[in-house]
């Protein structure tokens, strides 16, 4: 049992921190008002140039490397989304659209068809002390950015809640027009709040090449950029619930996994496809109860014009 | 610059450039002269291989690729007027993909395990398809309008929920078709010949009866958009929702209408997959239609004629695609070249910025000086 325990909290730290850097992502750009439909791309990107420059550079610098990727992908959606007003769900899905495409042309240009060869993985932490405690085992030999991804959600709560510039964050995405009226830039903060979750995006990306593999695989990151999405609305917008919400969907597909392996005759009682449906679900049931008008920023979706009231 | 040129020319103008921007990515990564084979082949794989039927006379070479082009476009036609249907009441449709899947599935049982002549068989095939997926599009609808839960998160959990439990389970449990010899099969059992829809051209190609359906259904999604009262009131939620409201009209009814007419042609679509070329729910749709969908109503304006225009051009891209292969370029450069139209359609207001911008310079010059 202890031993059951101790692997689903091994794997639950081994995926989640894809989704969590993803949905604080979300998070950042979408408080500032500019809906990310694009996480999923932005991933994408990030774990394909994470894996393309860990073949010729030591790999945390080839993380650096997806994250840029993430932010440039996340550039097009800004230039597009805050500079010329666009539909910024329309802005995003296009450059999902893009990035599925694009990554599988350039992935069979350049490698196979199925993945690039594999390249050194991020070093494993070992953590002292931990090593012969019972289930707490499982929270050591994670790499390194794993314990970031645990620490960056307060991290974000306390910039987010405490800081001027997370309060200028929020106001944008609330009141925009009231912060230009300080004489702050909306366009400015906006932009901020895009790039830094481009590159988020893009390091939960890379961590699913350099980390969860050791290389970029043809449907990497196969719906986790939604789900990150799925993340940041359960969550309300928030960075601690949207990193519980991560949790707790990394979490059920540990579960998942680690029944199937530990308990096949569970699966004829309770069907697998409706173990993966269970966190959207959980999601849609979540939103039924709550309604979503209460916790959504104000001017989500809404580009910004001076002009108008 | 007419009212019809400025809606349509981005469009053009994007889809132009996405095809510029794909063939300098293939001259790049092999060269200028596999690009313009590649573009050529795409052709031939879509329109016909002319230069063979000119030699040989063999009208199968040209009906064979037009037929695989048509049931492409048919499909994308139908996702891409459900999305649209959907845009023009305001609402972002992004499950055409779940709806389309439960449509198929539903087609499926249909005809597998009901027994009618193809006279009712087909319609009501067709009938449950539609149904069902309007019913998972109204979910959404629903969830917009009791608790204001925005759609596009809705639609996306649906998506993911339509596939786990088709795809991860029923299609591969309990409605898994029976083994028969030995060799197991993914996927339902297969419909009945009653159910299938009629080939057109016989054996000289896969074309159905379902592209045909697919311009009726656009043609009377157009009439009913532009011609009738309640597509007036559906578009005038659409722009503007308490406008329309103080004007009299019930907006939440038109919204839920219009997205329960998405979720049908969503559901068309996936019975035109099983019917006309699957015969069975296939175990998984195999492609991003719903998805494909988004992209083919946006750069046709989410205008019938527009996405109708649209639909037929990408399907002949996508039937290429494929003979593209010959020259080892990947099969899904066509959806590039979909993808970069879309992040180009995107930018609608920078084209019609650059293009304003030419008028007024032209204009100012013929402005005789004092």
């Amino acid at each position: 049992m202890l031993e059951l325990l101790e692997a689903l909290l091994f794997s639950t730290l081994d995926a989640a921190p894809a989704l969590i850097f993803a949905a604080l992502g979300g998070v950042l750009s979408e408080r500032a008002g500019v809906v990310n439909v694009g996480l999923e791309g932005q991933m994408r990107v990030g774990a394909f140039c994470a894996a393309v420059a860990a073949l010729s550079m030591p790999t945390p610098l080839a993380v650096g490397v997806g994250m840029l990727a993430g932010a440039g992908l996340a550039m097009v959606h800004g230039y597009l989304s805050i500079r010329w007003r666009s539909d910024q769900v329309v802005s995003g899905m296009a450059i999902n659209l893009v990035a599925l495409a694009g990554g599988t042309f350039l992935l069979e240009a350049l490698y196979s068809p199925n993945g690039t060869p594999p390249i050194q993985q991020l070093p494993r932490w070992e953590l002292p002390g931990l090593g012969a405690v019972p289930v707490l085992r499982a929270l050591s030999n994670h790499p390194g950015l794993t314990y970031l991804a645990l620490a960056l959600p307060f991290v974000f709560h306390a910039l987010l809640h405490h800081t001027p510039a997370g309060l200028r964050l929020r106001a944008v995405g609330e009141k925009p027009h009231a912060v230009a009226t300080l004489g702050l830039s909306v366009a400015g903060l906006r932009w901020g709040a895009v790039l830094g979750g481009g590159m988020l995006a893009g390091l939960g990306g890379a961590v699913l090449s350099t980390a969860v593999l050791d290389r970029f695989e043809q449907h990497t990151p196969a719906g986790l950029g939604f789900m990150a999405l799925a993340a940041v609305v359960f969550g309300r917008w928030t960075p601690l619930g949207a990193f519980a919400a991560a949790a707790f969907f990394s979490f059920g597909n540990a579960l998942r996994i680690g029944l199937a392996s530990s308990a096949p005759g569970l699966l004829d009682v309770i069907p697998q496809g409706f173990l993966l449906a269970l966190p959207y679900l959980l999601t849609l049931l979540l939103l039924t109860i709550q309604g979503q008008r209460s916790s959504a920023p104000a001017a989500l979706g809404t580009p910004y014009e001076q002009e108008s009231r | 610059m007419g009212e019809r040129w400025r809606s349509v020319l981005p469009s053009l103008l994007s889809v132009a450039l996405a095809l510029g921007v794909c063939w300098i990515a293939i001259a790049l990564t092999r060269d200028a002269e596999v690009a313009g084979e590649a573009y050529l082949q795409m052709l031939y794989g879509g329109l016909g291989q002319w230069p063979r039927y000119l030699e040989t006379g063999d009208v199968g070479t040209l009906t064979r690729p037009l037929g695989e082009a048509a049931i492409k476009a048919a499909l994308l036609l139908l996702t891409g007027l459900s999305v649209a249907v959907a845009f023009k009441a305001g609402l972002f449709n992004i499950g055409a993909q779940g709806q389309m899947l439960l449509g198929a599935l539903l087609a499926a049982l249909v005809g597998a395990h009901i027994s009618l002549p193809s006279a009712l068989h087909i319609p009501l095939a067709l009938l449950a398809a539609a149904l069902a997926g309007a019913v998972w599009a109204l979910i959404a609808a629903a969830l917009k309008l009791m608790r204001g839960v925005h759609e596009v998160i809705t639609t996306i959990m649906l998506n993911w929920v339509a596939v786990s439990l088709v795809d991860n389970w029923l299609a591969i449990g309990p409605l898994r078709a029976a083994v028969s010899g030995g060799h197991s099969i993914s996927g339902t059992a297969e419909i009945h010949p009653s159910a299938q829809l009629p080939r057109l051209l016989g054996d000289l190609s896969r074309l159905n009866l379902g592209f045909l359906l697919a311009l009726l259904v656009a043609l009377l999604v157009w009439v009913g958009l532009f011609r009738t009262r309640r597509g007036f009131e559906i578009r005038a939620s659409g722009l503007g929702a308490e406008a329309a409201r103080t004007a009299g009209i019930a907006v939440n009814r038109r919204t839920a209408e219009a997205m329960g007419l998405a979720g049908a042609l969503a559901g068309l679509a996936g019975a035109l997959l099983v019917l006309g070329t699957e015969f069975r729910y296939p175990g998984s749709l195999g492609a991003p239609y719903g998805f494909d969908g988004i992209a083919i109503a946006l750069i046709g304006n989410s205008h019938p004629v527009g996405v109708t225009l649209s639909a037929l051009f990408f399907g002949i891209l996508r039937a290429g695609g494929t003979r593209m292969q010959l020259l080892g370029v990947h099969k899904s450069f066509p959806e590039l070249i979909q993808g970069l139209s879309l992040l180009f359609v995107a930018g609608r207001l920078v084209w019609l910025t650059l293009l304003r911008k030419r008028r007024a310079v032209s204009a100012s010059t013929e402005v005789p000086r004092a």
